[in-house]
C-alpha cells in the first residue's frame, strides 16, 4: 500500500487511471456494442506491426543488393523469422480491413457529428497513414511484385497535373526505381510515418476520451431535437 | 442559433447518458481484449500457415511477369481500365483524390441532428453505393484474367541464376549463345553430367577435367547445389527424329515406351527421371560394365556413337 | 486582470518582447530545419540524368518486319552503388537502316509489354492495353503510342539514348 501511495503522488497514476479506466460511457446494447471495438482492434493490430516491425528491421538491409536476400534470411535462417514477417505481412492486411471497417461503422453512425468532427478528421488522417505504410511497406522486400507495384504506384503520382513528374522523381528519389527510392520508402516506413502515426493516434484516442465515446443513435430520439 | 441549441441539447443528453452508463474498465476492456484475442489467434494462424509470400528478385528488365496490387487497391486497379487514354489521369488522380475529399468533407456537409442510419436515407444510400461499386471492382478485377502465362520457377535455380551472374561466369561461358568463349558452352553440355559430376567439377575443376583452365571458386555447399540445380535446368541437348524410330528398330523389342514394346526387359517410359544422358550412353553401349546381371546386348559397334549419343539423349528426357 | 500601472504596463512590454523574441526565434529554427530538411527531401525532382549513348549490337543482327527483344546492359550510378543495370528495348526495322526502338514500358502505368507472335501485337498485362507492331494504341487505356528512344546508327551499331521522361504529347 505504501509503495501505491509512493507511485501515485509522484506520477498521478491514480488520476490517469479514473480519467482512462474508470470514466463512465453510454452502455451500448446487444451486437452493436461490439462495433466499438474495431477501432481498439485496429490500435492492436498497429502494436503488433510496430513490435513486429522492429524485430524485422533487426536483419533486414534497405538496399537492392541485399534486401532480398536479407529476407530470404530472415525466412530461412532466422529463428521464427518467416513467422514474424508472417504476422507483419497479415498484420498489415488486418490493419486496412479494420481501419476501413471502423470507418464504415463511424460513418453508418454518423459518429463524426457534432461534436465530433475533428476525431473524424484525425481518423481520415490515420486512414492515409495507414495507406501510407502499405505502399512503402511493399516495396521493402524488392521482389517482383514489391517493384512493378511501386512502379505504377510512382507512375500514378507521375499522372498528377502539373507536378506530377516532380512528385513521381521525388517518390523515387531519382529518375529511376532504385537504390534511392528503396531507402527513401525505408525511412518513410519506419521512420517518418511511424512518428506521424503516433502523434495522430495520440491526438484520436485523446478526442475519443474527450468527448466520449458517441453513443449508439436511436431513431426516435434524436428526431425533435 | 438552430444549430447551437441542438448542440447544446445534445450535449447535455449525452451527459446523461454518461451517467447512466458502464465504466470502461472492465466493461469495454473486456470486449476490446476478447476482440484482439480473436484477432491475434487469427493472425497467428495465417502467419504460420500460409506466411508471407517472397517472390524472385526485382527484374526490370521481366516481361513476362503480371503486375497485381494488392487486393485492397485492386479497384483502382481495375477503375485504370475503365478510363480510355487521356482521361487516365482522371482514374488515377482524380478519383482517389475525390475519394479523399470526400472523406474530408463528410462531417462538414452532413451537420444536422439525426444520426441513425434509417433517418438518413442519402448518407445511407451513398454509403451502401460506394462500398457495392468497391467491391464489384475489386471483385472484377480479382478474376480478371492474367496476360501471361504463370511460369512456376524453382526458387533453388533462380538463385543459381543469381550466382551465376554474381560470379560473372558469362566472361568464359555462353548461356543461350550470350557470354565468352573461354569455357564450354554450358546450356549445351551441363545437363548431361550427373549431379555428382558437377559438384565434384565446381569444387576442383581440374581433378574432373584435366588441364580445365576454370579457377577453384571456393563455394559454399549451398552455392553449389543451386549452380548445379542452375547447370541441370538446361537439361539434355535435344535429340534428332531419327532416335525414336532407332529405338523402334533396336529397342522396343523388348522396352516399352508409353505402352508400345515388348515387355522382356523394363518399361522404359520414366528412364529420364532415374537416369541421366552419360550413364544411359555407356549402358546402351556395354550394358555389362554397369549391371552384370543384365541380359541386354551391348550396341557399341551394332549403332555409331553418334546413333547411341542420340537414343541416350532420347531416353534422358523420358518422365521429366 | 488587474490594471494597468505605470510598473505593469513595462511588464507586459517585457513579456511581449520576450514572446516576439521566443516566436522569432522559433520561426528561425524551424525555416532553417524545415527549409533545408524539405530541399533535401525533393532535390530528386531537380536532379539533371547524365545521358549516354548504349550500343545495342550489330546492325545485320536484327530481323525484319519482326519486333526484335535487345537486352543491354549499362553501367550507372544508381545512389551510391554502381550497377550493372540490365535493360531491355524493343527493335523494330523493315529494311535493315531505319530502325524504330520502343521503350519497353507500356505508356499507360509502366508495365512491361510483350510480343504476342500469335496476334502480331504487343501486349501489356497491367491493364490488358494492346499496341500494334508500329507502337500505335489498338486497345486499352494507354494515352498515347508506345515511346521511341532516340537511335542512330554509327559504324554498323545500332546506339540508343534510353530516356526515362514520360514524353506526353
Amino acid at each position: 500500500m505504501r509503495a501505491w501511495t509512493w507511485i501515485n503522488e509522484r506520477t498521478g497514476a491514480g488520476k490517469i487511471w479514473e480519467a482512462l479506466f474508470a470514466r463512465k460511457i453510454p452502455e451500448a446494447k446487444g451486437w452493436v456494442a461490439w462495433l466499438y471495438t474495431l477501432g481498439s482492434a485496429s490500435l492492436f493490430v498497429f502494436t503488433i506491426q510496430a513490435v513486429t516491425g522492429a524485430l524485422l528491421a533487426m536483419n533486414y538491409v534497405p538496399s537492392p543488393d541485399h534486401a532480398h536476400d536479407s529476407i530470404r534470411f530472415i525466412e530461412s535462417q532466422v529463428f521464427l523469422g518467416s513467422f514474424i514477417r508472417g504476422l507483419h505481412h497479415w498484420g498489415a492486411t488486418f490493419m486496412v480491413v479494420l481501419v476501413a471497417l471502423h470507418m464504415l461503422r463511424v460513418y453508418f453512425m454518423a459518429a463524426y457529428k457534432y461534436p465530433r468532427e475533428a476525431t473524424w478528421l484525425v481518423g481520415v488522417v490515420l486512414f492515409l497513414l495507414v495507406m501510407g505504410f502499405s505502399f512503402t511497406g511493399y516495396l521493402l522486400p524488392w521482389d517482383q511484385k514489391a517493384y512493378w507495384a511501386t512502379m505504377v504506384g510512382a507512375n500514378i503520382a507521375g499522372q498528377a497535373p502539373a507536378l506530377g513528374s516532380y512528385l513521381a522523381k521525388i517518390l523515387k528519389g531519382g529518375e529511376d526505381l532504385g537504390a534511392a527510392t528503396l531507402a527513401r520508402f525505408y525511412s518513410l516506413h519506419v521512420l517518418v510515418l511511424p512518428m506521424t502515426i503516433a502523434v495522430a493516434i495520440l491526438a484520436h484516442l485523446f478526442l475519443v476520451v474527450w468527448h466520449g465515446i458517441s453513443e449508439p443513435p436511436l431513431k426516435e430520439s434524436n428526431k425533435g431535437d | 442559433m438552430e444549430a447551437k441549441k441542438w448542440h447544446r441539447e445534445y450535449l447535455e443528453r449525452y451527459q446523461r447518458l454518461k451517467e447512466a452508463g458502464l465504466p470502461f474498465f472492465p466493461n469495454t476492456v473486456f470486449k476490446d481484449t476478447l476482440v484482439a484475442f480473436v484477432i491475434f489467434a487469427l493472425l497467428a494462424y495465417l502467419a504460420w500457415t500460409k506466411g508471407a509470400v517472397l517472390e524472385e528478385p526485382a527484374d526490370p528488365t521481366d516481361n513476362t511477369y503480371n503486375p497485381r496490387p494488392e487486393w485492397y487497391f485492386l479497384f483502382l486497379f481495375q477503375a485504370l481500365k475503365l478510363f480510355p487514354g487521356h482521361l487516365e489521369a482522371v482514374a488515377a488522380v482524380v478519383l482517389p483524390g475525390m475519394i479523399v475529399l470526400g472523406f474530408i468533407l463528410v462531417p462538414f456537409l452532413d451537420r444536422g441532428p439525426r444520426r441513425h442510419p434509417l433517418t438518413r436515407p442519402l448518407g445511407l444510400g451513398l454509403g451502401v453505393v460506394g462500398l457495392g461499386v468497391y467491391c464489384f471492382l475489386t471483385w472484377k478485377g480479382y478474376s480478371s484474367p492474367l496476360t501471361n502465362p504463370i511460369v512456376e520457377k524453382d526458387p533453388v535455380i533462380l538463385a543459381g541464376r543469381r550466382l551465376y551472374r554474381d560470379l560473372k561466369c558469362s566472361y568464359c561461358h555462353k548461356v543461350s549463345g550470350k557470354g565468352g568463349t573461354a569455357g564450354p558452352e554450358l546450356d549445351k553440355v551441363a545437363g548431361e553430367e550427373t549431379e555428382a559430376w558437377l559438384i565434384s567439377h565446381f569444387k576442383n575443376p581440374q581433378q574432373m577435367s584435366p588441364g580445365s583452365t576454370m579457377p577453384v571458386l571456393n563455394l559454399l555447399d549451398d552455392e553449389i547445389t543451386s549452380l548445379v540445380a542452375y547447370m541441370k535446368s538446361f537439361g539434355v541437348g535435344s535429340y534428332t527424329p531419327e532416335a525414336p524410330k532407332l529405338f523402334a528398330e533396336n529397342c522396343s523389342a523388348c522396352h516399352m515406351i508409353n505402352k508400345q514394346g515388348g515387355d522382356s526387359g523394363p518399361d522404359l517410359s520414366l528412364i529420364g527421371s532415374a537416369r541421366d544422358k552419360n550413364f544411359l550412353k555407356k549402358y546402351v553401349e556395354d550394358p555389362s560394365q554397369m549391371n552384370p546381371s543384365s541380359a541386354m546386348p551391348g550396341f557399341q559397334g551394332q549403332l555409331t556413337d553418334t546413333q547411341i549419343d542420340d537414343i541416350a539423349r532420347y531416353l534422358a528426357t523420358l518422365g521429366q | 486582470m488587474e490594471k494597468e500601472t505605470g510598473q505593469d504596463a513595462l511588464k507586459v512590454s517585457r513579456r511581449s518582447f520576450l514572446g516576439w523574441a521566443a516566436g522569432l526565434m522559433g520561426a528561425a529554427i524551424a525555416a532553417i530545419l524545415g527549409g533545408s530538411g524539405f530541399g533535401y527531401f525533393i532535390s530528386p525532382a531537380f536532379k539533371k540524368r547524365e545521358e549516354d549513348w548504349v550500343n545495342l549490337g550489330r546492325v545485320d543482327q536484327i530481323r525484319l518486319g519482326v519486333p526484335t527483344k535487345a537486352e543491354f546492359t549499362v553501367r550507372k550510378r544508381d545512389a551510391w552503388m554502381t550497377t550493372e543495370r540490365r535493360s531491355s528495348a524493343w527493335i523494330l526495322t523493315s529494311n535493315g537502316k531505319d530502325f524504330t526502338v520502343f521503350d519497353p514500358k507500356c505508356t499507360h502505368l509502366g508495365c512491361p509489354y510483350r510480343w504476342d507472335e500469335a496476334t502480331k501485337k504487343f501486349l501489356c498485362p497491367c491493364h490488358a492495353a494492346v499496341f500494334d507492331v508500329d507502337g500505335s494504341v489498338v486497345k486499352g487505356p494507354p494515352p498515347r503510342p508506345l515511346d521511341r528512344y532516340p537511335v542512330k546508327v554509327s559504324s554498323g551499331r545500332i546506339l540508343i539514348l534510353p530516356l526515362n521522361e514520360q514524353r506526353k504529347t
